[in-house]
């Protein structure tokens, strides 16, 4: 056993947390930088933008690199949205903590305080909540349209002009000014063929990805503390032509390349079922909702909209009306261009050429289906089964070569798929390459491997059961209606998309498409968390306004709390520690103060770090300043939240110097999860606490002897 | 080729206690456990150095089980606290702490080891008397009329486990579903022989603490895919289901089969032979209409789809922990081979449903007499889930401890504080027909039992790890805790606030003292007849079997370490 004092002076433990955190920085906010990770010893290397792939992707040996992404972990599976947050905050969070322990603040303290005021906050934040419901007015107000394709239709309604959406409540509507950067640095040539906006063709549209270009809708201004809203109502969001440029436009390594494809395009693939992009916007609330929740990923969250508008197609014949997130797969078709991407109802999926022969023989006819729930191979056994080791068989006779077991495996398979007149298999796991010859041979179609997801989608859907042996199947588990077809016509690597479908079939694809292979991963993880926003706002049933709304509420409220604390410096409040009658409790109000401002230091790094990466400021000093101000403003109101709100619906004009060339773009409506957020911030502050509180490493088993003999071994205690 | 090597002689050591390597691991173990006790201890980071799990805890069990101590003297000492913590699960760090304190306080006065086991021995006797007497001064007994002090308890418990990661309203919550969980599994009618029901913890991992909740029967996770096969359950009559529950593998394997070669002709299938058995089974259970099959490990998928197209349910991989109390639920015996099966071996069951908690799926066994709960866990992450689960186990065995013995020891290290003061003052009065019967002197006596009850004061020194400083007074022997520093004239009331179990609040009359400063012995009053005792809220209270177990166990062993004289080591 070996044993280290990790608390010595400045504490180990955080300030590792704190310089691990620092790495995910510049993913804050809906402008990412992206980062390359590289390999040294393979020269491998990945590219990524989200802090679960990028904690992923590191080599974290250490306790507290472990715990890090643990944590990241379990926020990505339970809510698949606020890691990069989780991140940051973990970062400030820690450092707030150090500057506290430098101040001599008794440890317990710190962790008693900090988790009282994050509590606190997380009651107040609520008040700024807004319900779903009252933004959108259910399935029924999602209109569904397949066909209409017009381009360029332009909704402009109660222009105001000057409402300058200068904001940090507004950091998205915000971009395209203040950008220290000429044109010709940012965009070679590209720019040129495509101006952004008739006003004024200079415009340094950097923000890509953000439409705001000639359509411009701005909200109407509504009274203060109203809830539900109806403000945001009028606003709008425009697909403009340049939704289907890509995040990777400001990526310091790929401009050009990305660039050359943002010509429009969009007619070239008509047979789309349902295009994103292709279809003009409609004004319709439930359109607002997922526009506001896309943080800049607008032609994600289309696809998450389209996939919603196909349930709701299939939902209206059976009666349901929810984001059914569970039934959605996707198909990544790197090196098609991103006008490829779409919805479809069904199963898309890549198969080889040798399958794709098979595909032709089969379209056009209804097909008998089998689902099977492993691997179709001779050896295969369901998990569990043990095989013992100490059998053996012997044979009488000569000719029965112990190779020939496999073929007859094979020939009594074929058998039972012919005589159930089976035509297409789906597999969860391996397949026998002798038996997928013979299958093809036969115009028997196999796809493996296939997720669980599709599996019981079909399960559920055609009502056949899954089996895990062939020798289960006899007629009730063979299904029929199934439909097979090529999806468009392409190939891609050497391999063709097909389409499978059937009567009742929930599934939902969304093909995702990218020209930039090594960007695909990151298209994939953009929709999905676009997906989960949406998905969790119609769950939770409510959100919250975005653009930082919610932190500067949270900040005026500590401030708050420092004040009383200070008034009541001789009062105990009972109770508020978990031991009342420690000497803790006594001097309390002496520590109070600057543990709540540490705590109010994390989200105020936080707030002028998204408004820093959005890049409507030139420093975070700049951007810091500005919400001081707004934090002054909100404090000397009397009610802090509905300041906020009304400037949330406005978007605060603050600078006065706006770039006239921009006056008629509009402020954009953020929201954001109300769980994921809070979840988020409790996750990193428990994290943070948790180190906070640890003050020795105990590292058990064989490790002991190399640590022995390391250079690190006089930090170590070994008993 | 065999070879064969010669015997090494084994080492002996004498005095192993005088040695440095021991003194020094000794240190290294009571910094440890010390630096963790308390609602404000300090974590430690329990992991393998290689990528494993990194366990953050306080815990005794899950130091001590991850601890590798390799010197016998530490081997010893871990083996009695874990000893103890399996019997009582409480108080480990307690018996740990007092058990280094008192090794190294004996080792301090340097007299012969028998003499001061003995006297230590006779010290024990009398904190054990006192503790069990009527007329103890730190204990309460436990009204089970109200919750009050059972959710004091349970509450100290959770306290003192901040890797937890509960704020106040996620502990008092807790606190109340542990409670509520444990009067479930008390029977309605008592009988002479009264056995309590259990308690089942269902994991539910990344969720947030507030999503826990207790629900009478037995909660079994269905894996999201099985959802859409799921259909109505057979019964025999409207209020009963036909139940076999298996606890060997149903997944055809030839498990049995015995060590050494198993030769089988060509053309002959073990696992065949062994489907059609499981078949034949099916065939059996459908026949003796059972409604539901629970297997502790997997089916054999041909054998579920043959007793579904039956109608038969079934739920496989259920694990061990849950074998027992379904057995108890439904009275069902767990089979143990596939073929014989006797018609008295089915349990029953009233019902079953599907039902969705915190967005899973769950079937909810539901038994006729219900003594069965389970407690669905959640917490944010594995780490503080652990941590959760143990100490809600702890609570659960605490609260049965205290319905055998209704009792409760005053906590925060009151107990400590107030038993030295007994103990300085019962020594300081003893009578020279008992010094005789033990055979030591009077001084020898004395300063046997200061160092005892330096020991004793010590664990409750470690409860403070902010550098505060630690008072008690001189008229109930309480704990009180100030801030250190302050100037030596001050006069120590404007300093303190309450004292350690929360009994008692300032009072000017209380006369303080340093702790582990010489003073006055005085007998130290009792605090049961205090009316406000049950009215208070917040009290910190421990558990009377787990502790009064602790304190010999820590005395015990110390004097088994003192007198330790050689150890032999086999060195092959």
């Amino acid at each position: 056993m070996a044993f280290r004092n990790v608390n010595r002076r400045r504490h180990i433990g955080l300030q590792q947390l704190s310089s691990l955190a620092s790495i995910g920085r510049t993913l804050l906010g809906p402008v990412k930088s992206y980062k390359f990770i590289v390999d040294v010893s393979t020269s491998e290397s990945a590219l990524t933008c989200s802090a679960v792939r990028l904690l992923e992707s590191l080599d974290l040996t250490s306790a507290v690199g472990q715990l890090l992404n643990e944590t990241i972990q379990a926020q990505n599976k339970e809510y698949k949205t606020g890691m990069t947050t989780l991140l940051f905050l973990v970062g400030a969070w820690s450092n707030a903590v150090l500057e506290c322990l430098q101040q001599n603040v008794p440890l317990s303290l710190v962790v008693s305080v900090m988790s009282e005021g994050l509590n606190s906050c997380s009651e107040k934040v609520k008040c700024l909540q807004l319900s779903v419901h009252d933004l959108y007015k259910g399935p029924k107000s999602v209109p569904i349209h397949f066909s209409s394709r017009s381009l360029g239709s332009q909704i402009t309604e109660n222009k105001v002009p000057n409402t300058g959406s200068n904001s940090f409540l507004n950091p998205l509507g915000n971009i395209i000014k203040d950008i220290p950067v000429s044109k010709e640095e940012c965009f070679p040539e590209s720019l040129h063929s495509h101006q952004a906006s008739p006003c004024d063709p200079h415009d340094r549209c950097l923000n890509s990805h953000l439409c705001i270009s000639d359509n411009i809708t701005p909200s109407l201004v509504e009274p203060v503390g109203n809830k539900t809203m109806p403000a945001v109502l009028g606003s709008s969001l425009i697909a403009s032509n340049f939704n289907k440029r890509t995040k990777l436009t400001h990526s310091r390594y790929f401009n050009t390349p990305e660039k050359s494809h943002c010509p429009l395009q969009t007619d070239n693939f008509g047979s789309a079922p349902i295009r994103p992009g292709a279809c003009p916007y409609e004004f319709n609330d439930f359109g607002q909702l997922a526009m506001a929740l896309s943080h800049g990923n607008q032609s994600s969250m289309k696809l998450v909209q389209d996939i919603f508008r196909c349930q709701q197609q299939i939902a209206e014949r059976k009666g349901s009306s929810q984001f059914n997130i569970a039934e959605v797969v996707t198909c990544c078709l790197p090196g098609l261009s991103e006008n490829y991407s779409c919805v479809c109802p069904g199963y898309i999926t890549l198969v080889s050429p040798e399958k794709a022969t098979v595909t032709k023989q089969l379209r056009d006819r209804p097909l008998q289906i089998l689902l099977i729930d492993g691997d179709l191979r001779e050896k295969y056994r369901h998990l569990g089964f043990n095989r013992p080791s100490n059998v053996s068989t012997i044979s009488e006779s000569v000719a029965l070569q112990e190779s020939s077991s496999e073929s007859i495996w094979i020939n009594c398979a074929l058998d039972i798929l012919i005589q159930s007149k089976v035509n297409l298999i789906l597999v969860k796991g391996n397949v026998c390459e002798n038996l997928m010859e013979r299958c093809i041979l036969n115009n028997i179609l196999i796809i493996n491997p296939v997720t669980d997801t599709v599996l019981h989608a079909f399960e559920k859907g055609i009502g056949v059961q899954l089996v895990t042996y062939l020798s289960q199947v006899n007629s009730h588990y063979v299904g029929s209606g199934v439909w097979v077809d090529f999806w468009k016509t392409l190939e891609l690597d050497n391999k063709v998309p097909v389409s499978i479908k059937a009567e009742g079939i929930h599934l939902v694809t969304a093909v995702l498409c990218s020209t930039v292979t090594s960007k695909m991963q990151v298209t994939e993880d953009q929709f999905w968390t676009c997906a989960y926003r949406l998905y969790h706002a119609l769950t939770d049933q409510k959100v919250f306004p975005g653009g930082g709304a919610v932190e500067l509420l949270c900040l005026s409220h500590l401030q708050k709390l420092e004040e009383q604390s200070l008034k009541q410096a001789d009062k105990y409040p009972s109770g508020e520690l978990h031991m009342s009658s420690c000497w803790l409790t006594k001097s309390l109000t002496q520590y109070k103060s600057v543990v709540l401002k540490a705590l109010a230091s994390g989200w105020h790094q936080y707030l002028s770090r998204v408004m820093y990466n959005t890049a409507s400021y030139e420093s975070e000093f700049e951007a810091s300043t500005f919400i001081d101000h707004h934090l002054k403003k909100a404090t000397d109101c009397s009610s802090p939240s509905s300041y906020i709100l009304k400037e949330f619906n406005k978007g605060i004009k603050v600078m006065d110097d706006v770039d006239l060339s921009i006056k008629q773009e509009e402020a954009l409506k953020i929201y954001d999860n109300v769980t994921s957020k809070v979840e988020a911030w409790r996750r990193a502050l428990d994290l943070v606490l948790l180190v906070l509180q640890t003050d020795a490493e105990i590292i058990t088993g064989p490790k002991r002897n190399q640590l022995l003999n390391s250079h690190t071994s006089s930090e170590f205690t070994f008993v | 080729m065999s070879r064969i090597e010669a015997k090494k002689p084994s080492l002996c050591t004498d005095k192993p206690l005088t040695k440095d390597v021991v003194s020094f691991s000794l240190s290294v173990l009571s910094g440890i456990v010390k630096s963790c006790y308390g609602p404000t201890g300090r974590l430690k980071q329990l992991h393998n150095g290689m990528g494993g799990y990194v366990r953050i805890t306080s815990q005794s069990s899950a130091l001590l089980g991850g601890l590798s101590v390799t010197h016998p003297v530490l081997n010893l000492l871990t083996a009695s606290v874990k000893n103890h913590i399996s019997r009582f699960s409480d108080c480990g760090l307690f018996t740990a702490i007092l058990c280094c304190s008192l090794v190294e306080n004996f080792q301090r006065i340097n007299f012969e080891s028998s003499t001061v086991t003995k006297i230590s021995r006779h010290l024990l006797s009398s904190c054990i008397d006192y503790l069990k007497s009527e007329a103890c001064g730190c204990r309460l007994s436990v009204d089970f009329d109200s919750i009050k002090t059972l959710l004091s308890l349970v509450r100290s418990i959770l306290a003192s486990k901040p890797a937890c990661m509960l704020n106040k309203t996620e502990a008092s919550y807790i606190s109340t579903l542990i409670l509520k969980a444990f009067l479930l599994t008390i029977p309605h009618s008592v009988e002479t022989n009264v056995v309590l029901g259990k308690c089942v913890i269902v994991p539910v991992k990344d969720k947030r603490v507030m999503e826990s909740a207790v629900y009478p029967g037995l909660l079994i996770e269905i894996p999201v895919f099985q959802l859409a096969s799921i259909f109505p359950v057979k019964r025999v009559s409207s209020s009963t289901i036909k139940m076999a529950l298996f606890c060997i593998s149903l997944s055809g394997d030839l498990s049995n089969i015995g060590d050494g070669p198993v030769i089988v002709h060509h053309g002959i299938s073990l696992e065949v032979a062994v489907l059609d058995q499981l078949l034949n089974l099916g065939k059996q259970l459908v026949n003796d209409q059972v409604g539901l099959v629970v297997c502790q490990k997997v089916i054999h998928p041909s054998l579920k789809q043959y007793l579904k197209e039956h109608r038969v349910i079934t739920i496989d991989r259920v694990g061990l922990s849950m074998v027992e109390p379904l057995s108890q639920m439904t009275g069902s015996q767990p089979i143990a081979a596939l073929h014989s099966l006797s018609p008295t071996c089915y349990g029953s069951l009233k019902d079953l449903r599907t039902e969705n908690f915190v967005s899973k799926h769950f079937w909810h066994l539901i038994p006729n007499d219900i003594l069965v709960c389970s407690l669905i866990l959640c917490n944010r992450n594995e780490m503080a889930w652990d941590e959760l689960k143990h100490v809600c186990q702890t609570a659960e065995h605490v609260l049965q401890l205290t319905i055998k013995q209704p009792l409760a020891l005053l906590g925060g290290g009151c107990t400590e504080t107030h038993l030295a003061s007994y103990i300085k003052h019962k020594s300081s009065t003893l009578s020279t027909g008992i010094l005789k019967a033990i055979d030591c002197s009077q001084t020898q006596y004395q300063l046997v039992a200061d160092a005892f009850c330096r020991s004793l004061e010590c664990v409750a020194c470690c409860l403070e790890h902010d550098d505060g400083e630690i008072l008690t007074d001189m008229v109930y022997g309480h704990f009180w805790s100030v801030q250190s520093g302050f100037p030596s004239d001050c006069n120590w009331s404007d300093l303190v606030l309450k004292c350690g179990c929360g009994i008692y609040n300032n009072q000017r009359n209380l006369n303080w003292t340093v702790l582990q400063r010489q003073c006055i012995p005085f007998i130290p009053q009792s605090c049961s007849n205090r009316p406000s005792v049950n009215a208070t809220d917040h009290l910190v209270l421990d558990c009377f079997t787990a502790k009064c177990s602790g304190l010999q166990v820590a005395v015990e062993t110390a004097n088994l370490i003192l007198d330790l004289s050689y150890i032999v080591e086999d060195q092959n």
